[in-house]
């Protein structure tokens, strides 16, 4: 092992560190940014160019100063770069207070001008680390590095893999420029291997923290699954593989009639999910402001049966009352945030503005949308494929309007792919991936693709998460489980406001949360029921004539598309909202759920190969393994054991003489001592026959000068060599040897 | 070492000696002269293998413990003529090689052969003489012929040069030069004997001294096919091999390393060795017992606390035996 093979070790460690810190840089310039994933590329090629240079020229002091100056210039880029009215209001506790939410889980993806934060940010972290790496101050750089990665785990942006590369980059580099500093030898990179190995094994199977990004990588089938997850981080949503349902009770809703309880709107699409930017979050303090158009007010009572960390509501909710308003937030979407959360059985009144209109109406509408909405809900990743693009276009060829256009979409969805909870996680872009490379997925599959669909067509849209209408238990009242948890679109019309669509098949959907249900009801899992739930679906008498379920009794018509279940339910249904017993329950949680799907029993697509991550780790075990075996002489006394049994083949009588010999050799290395390296096989024979050696050993050991050093043996000879080294190796083996000679 | 010398006398018509006998042969001639020297039995083997392995030795000793005893004993065991020369700060070239002189009768130059024609030359304290002296010596055991007035005149076969430095008084003296001394085969030590030993010695010449009744048990016919055995010797690869790495070892751990030169008096001494033990061919054990002998005095050390003993023994150590 030469010193300029621990370096390149060390210095790949370093790249490997860096290259996930500006991974996961550039995946923000990608979602937020537009056109700016290129410059960013060019800005970190760009630095660490600049390092390379600066390293053979610059002492570390006036390096640090550089990285300063570089550091307060991406700053200051990154504050001229904010509107106008955010500079306005920029204050040192503004600051302090973003840092702590930053570091407290405050995705940078939320962030205003996202895209130029990251810009802004790389080029110093980079900077200092690979030139300190350069300078052979491993160490200083792994510190420079993760810390500036630690930053973005902490924020939540840095996923698992991205975090475990730049663990094991950390650990190389410091491992591997030790051993360049004090010269390391080959057994040392064995047990390196190992940490390493031992390493990515752990950090794949086991969660510290459950929840957030930092889920393992490998199926870990013990962690509960909760559709609270969901309801209360209300920031982001990761599209997960395989789900499971939850049959507890969340909540009850007092209500004229079933909505879907909205409860977070995502304007940010990632690729890999949704995430809810934030830049203004105020105190809820009053009647808020509804969107445009016609509205209908519709007041419900909601009572908490677990507790909860959001406020269910139809849209657009405009008053709050209970004691939940005190505390409440209203964010930039206009949806309302819990400030804790809600205990059991504490209630709020909630009066919610539902938008009017008839599809004619949202035919023509037109196109003439708001700046702040067609700003923020029309944002795609640059690296959203082409393909998604085109096959948008052929679906909804010849549609003049935007609701025609998210309608053939929605039909597009529902009728090409099978509802299954069971998927396996996609790696790339989730509505890409959907689309074109899965049969089956699940409400976020559905609401996710048809979301990016219609942004790529140029309609604002966004995702929308919350609760499904759930178990009618009486006139006015729902029960809602967890398994009613739900994914959806909205889609803005200007006049109108946002409409909701849902692009989920929902019988097979409903049928699954049936099954779900009645199995938890089998096996008594508890909190499954509440009061009056357990006695089955309330239906009303024919003369009972429940509140149109829809905004308007002319979207009833149009059966597969507004408000999607209710008006498909309550129109194919008429007016017996059966179907909505228990609507979609899955969570679309951020624990670590896996292929258990509990008790759905639905399909079973998800299962087959194991996943890239799960071979990757394995072999990663197989490489420390190997180095474990190699390091403490296994593999090598597993594979001597049985070549010291072996003659082999015969050749030459030299040859198999000193084959013989090195058996031989072996065979007294385990029984005395190895042979040193300056001793002459005569003189180890001679000092092991002090000990006791067999008198035979020696006569091999004459044999094999005159084979290796004389004029040579012959046949007989080498045959009577062989001979002796078998009878002696038999010898050696306990059982064995007794039992044949 | 003497690669001209094989040249000059040529690998003659002789034939080789077979191995037992050679080996029998050397043992007779130990025998012979441990009748005269107490002790140093392993002084005497190496005085032979030098002698059969066709090289020079350098002892290297205080006066008086038996050095021209030593090499008398030798020359009058093998039947051949013993000279010696005693190397002094006035001594000339021409003392050592012999002149060209004028005779009357003839009206011609007659060349008067100095004290280095003989079979066995002691050279006794060779660092006293001026370095000119020295390197006639030396260019005789070099070339096995001396040139005087243009005239070449071949030394006998076989021709040994035992030469003997004195390490106590080194005032006036003329230290031998390495590259110089490079062309000793080996350099040895004979010491002090021990109690019995002096004791013993003591015993035998307290009435008549052993050396005057000494009888020669070989003739220098027999030398010489003696050496045309060793010659015969094989020498395989490995040992080559190990030999060489064995040299590298040296020149890359002191200042100054063992030289080709080196690398080939460990062979020859090896082979005789080998001859000595009656085999036909050199083990490594062979060359690990004439390492010490052989390299020792060729190596200077890259640091005060080494010796060439040391850094020679540190190599075989080190060296992985092939």
């Amino acid at each position: 092992m030469s010193r300029r093979t621990f370096r390149g070790g060390a210095l790949a460690g370093i790249a490997l560190l860096l290259f996930a810190l500006t991974s996961e840089l550039y995946h923000i310039t990608d979602v937020v940014g537009v056109g700016v994933s290129t410059t960013y590329i060019l800005v970190a090629a760009g630095t660490v160019l600049a390092a390379t240079v600066v390293a053979r020229l610059l002492r570390p002091r006036a390096a640090f100063v550089l990285t300063l100056l570089i550091l307060l210039g991406g700053f200051a880029a990154y504050f001229f770069s904010l509107p106008a009215g955010q500079r306005a209001v920029f204050s040192l506790d503004r600051v302090l207070a973003d840092v702590v939410a930053l570091l407290t889980g405050l995705s940078v993806l939320r962030l205003a001008q996202a895209d130029v934060w990251a810009l802004a940010a790389t080029p110093a972290p980079v900077f200092f680390t690979w030139y300190l790496a350069l300078r052979r101050r491993y160490v200083a750089a792994a510190t420079v590095g993760g810390a500036t990665l630690g930053l973005l785990v902490l924020t939540g942006d840095a996923g698992p893999l991205t975090t475990l590369a730049g663990v094991v980059g950390v650990a190389g580099a410091v491992a591997l420029g030790t051993l360049e500093a004090r010269g390391g030898v080959s057994a040392q990179l064995d047990t390196f291997a190992i940490v390493v190995a031992a390493m990515i094994i752990a950090s794949a199977s086991l969660s510290v923290v459950p929840g957030g990004a930092a889920q393992p990588l490998l199926p870990d089938t013990n962690t509960p699954t909760s559709e609270q997850n969901l309801v209360q981080s209300n920031d982001q949503v990761n599209i997960e593989g395989s789900i499971r349902l939850s049959p507890k009770v969340r909540f009850s809703v007092e209500s004229a009639e079933p909505r879907y309880w909205r409860t977070g709107v995502y304007d940010r699409y990632t690729g890999s999910g949704w995430v809810r930017s934030e830049s203004d979050t105020r105190a809820y303090d009053g009647r808020l402001e509804s969107g445009p158009g016609d509205r209908r007010e519709l007041t419900q009572r909601v009572t908490a049966r677990t507790q909860l960390e959001s406020l269910p509501a139809a849209a657009d909710p405009v008053e709050l009352r209970g004691s939940p308003a005190n505390d409440a937030l209203v964010t930039e979407q206009g949806t309302l945030r819990v400030g804790g959360s809600l205990r059991e059985n504490e209630s709020y009144t909630v009066v919610s503005e539902l938008p009017q209109y008839t599809p004619e109406q949202l035919r023509r509408s037109g196109d003439d949308y708001p700046n702040d909405v067609s700003g923020r809900y029309l944002q795609l990743p640059d690296s959203t494929s082409d393909r998604l693009r085109e096959r948008t276009a052929n679906v909804t060829e010849g549609e003049e309007n935007a609701y025609d256009k998210a309608v053939a979409i929605e039909e597009h969805l529902e009728s090409t792919k099978e509802y299954s909870l069971t998927v396996e996680e996609p790696s790339g872009d989730v509505a890409d991936t959907f689309l074109f490379e899965m049969e089956a997925g699940y409400c976020t599959y559905y609401a996710s693709t048809m979301a990016v669909m219609l942004r790529s067509e140029g309609i604002p849209a966004r995702m929308v998460t919350g609760y499904t209408p759930g178990q009618r238990v009486s006139q006015n009242e729902w029960v809602v489980r967890g398994l009613n948890a739900h994914a959806w679109v909205e889609v803005y019309f200007p006049e109108v406001g946002w409409v909701q669509f849902d692009p989920t098949p929902s019988s097979p959907r409903q049928s699954a949360e049936d099954v779900r249900l009645e199995s938890a009801r089998q096996s008594n899992e508890s909190g499954v029921d509440t009061g009056n739930s357990s006695t089955g679906e309330w239906t009303p008498t024919p003369t009972d004539t429940p509140a149109e379920t829809d905004a308007n009794t002319t979207t009833t018509s149009t059966s597969a598309d507004i408000d999607g279940p209710q008006a498909q339910q309550s129109g194919a249904n008429a007016s017996v909202p059966g179907g909505a017993v228990s609507g979609l329950g899955e969570n679309q949680t951020f624990s670590p759920t896996t292929n258990t799907s509990g008790g759905t029993g639905e399909g079973d697509s998800g299962d087959g190969l194991p996943s890239r991550e799960s071979i990757g780790v394995g072999l990663a075990a197989l490489v420390g393994l190997a180095a474990g075996a190699r390091r403490t002489g296994v593999s090598t006394r597993a594979y001597r054991s049985v070549w010291v049994r072996v003659q082999g083949r015969r050749q030459t009588p030299e040859r198999d003489t000193e084959r013989a010999f090195e058996r031989l050799e072996y065979l007294l290395s385990r029984q005395y001592r190895p042979r040193r390296p300056g001793e002459t096989p005569r003189r180890y024979l001679r000092s092991l026959s002090r000990l006791g050696l067999d008198e035979r050993a020696l006569s091999v050991g004459e044999a094999y000068e005159r084979a290796r050093y004389g004029s040579g043996v012959s046949r007989d000879e080498a045959d009577s060599a062989i001979e002796t080294v078998d009878a002696l190796v038999r010898r050696s083996t306990p059982v064995l040897g007794r039992f044949r000679s | 070492m003497t690669d001209a010398e094989t040249t000059t006398h040529g690998a003659s018509e002789r034939t080789a000696l077979p191995v037992e006998e050679t080996a029998d042969l050397v043992s007779r001639i130990s025998d012979n002269v441990e009748r005269v020297i107490v002790g140093h039995t392993d002084a005497i083997e190496h005085i032979l293998i030098t002698l059969f392995a066709r090289g020079h030795l350098l002892l290297e000793d205080v006066p008086g413990v038996g050095k021209t005893m030593l090499a008398r004993s030798i020359a009058r065991s093998i039947d051949c003529s013993f000279k010696r020369v005693q190397f002094t700060p006035d001594l000339l070239p021409s003392d050592v090689t012999g002149v060209n002189v004028f005779d009357q009768k003839t009206r011609e130059f007659e060349f008067q052969p100095g004290p280095v024609f003989g079979n066995v030359v002691l050279g006794d304290e060779i660092n006293r003489a001026p370095p000119k002296t020295q390197s006639a010596l030396l260019e005789a055991m070099e070339e096995s012929q001396v040139t005087v007035d243009g005239t070449t005149h071949p030394l006998p076969n076989p021709f040994t040069v035992i030469a003997t430095q004195n390490d106590v008084e080194l005032s006036r003296t003329y230290e031998l030069p390495i590259a110089e001394i490079d062309r000793f085969m080996k350099k040895l030590r004979l010491g002090y004997p021990n109690h019995a030993d002096e004791t013993e010695m003591l015993g035998r010449v307290a009435n008549r001294h052993p050396i005057e009744t000494l009888e020669a048990v070989a003739t220098t016919e027999d030398v010489l096919r003696a050496r045309e055995t060793v010659s015969d010797v094989e020498v395989s690869e490995p040992i080559r091999s190990y030999v060489s790495k064995l040299a590298t070892y040296t020149r890359d751990n002191a200042e100054l390393g063992v030289s080709p030169r080196g690398s080939i008096a460990l062979v020859r001494a090896a082979q005789a060795r080998a001859v000595l033990d009656a085999r036909e061919y050199v083990v490594p054990d062979d060359v690990q017992t004439e390492l010490p002998s052989v390299w020792a005095h060729r190596i200077r050390p890259a640091t005060g606390s080494e010796t060439g003993e040391t850094v020679a023994q540190a190599a075989l150590e080190a060296v992985a035996v092939e």
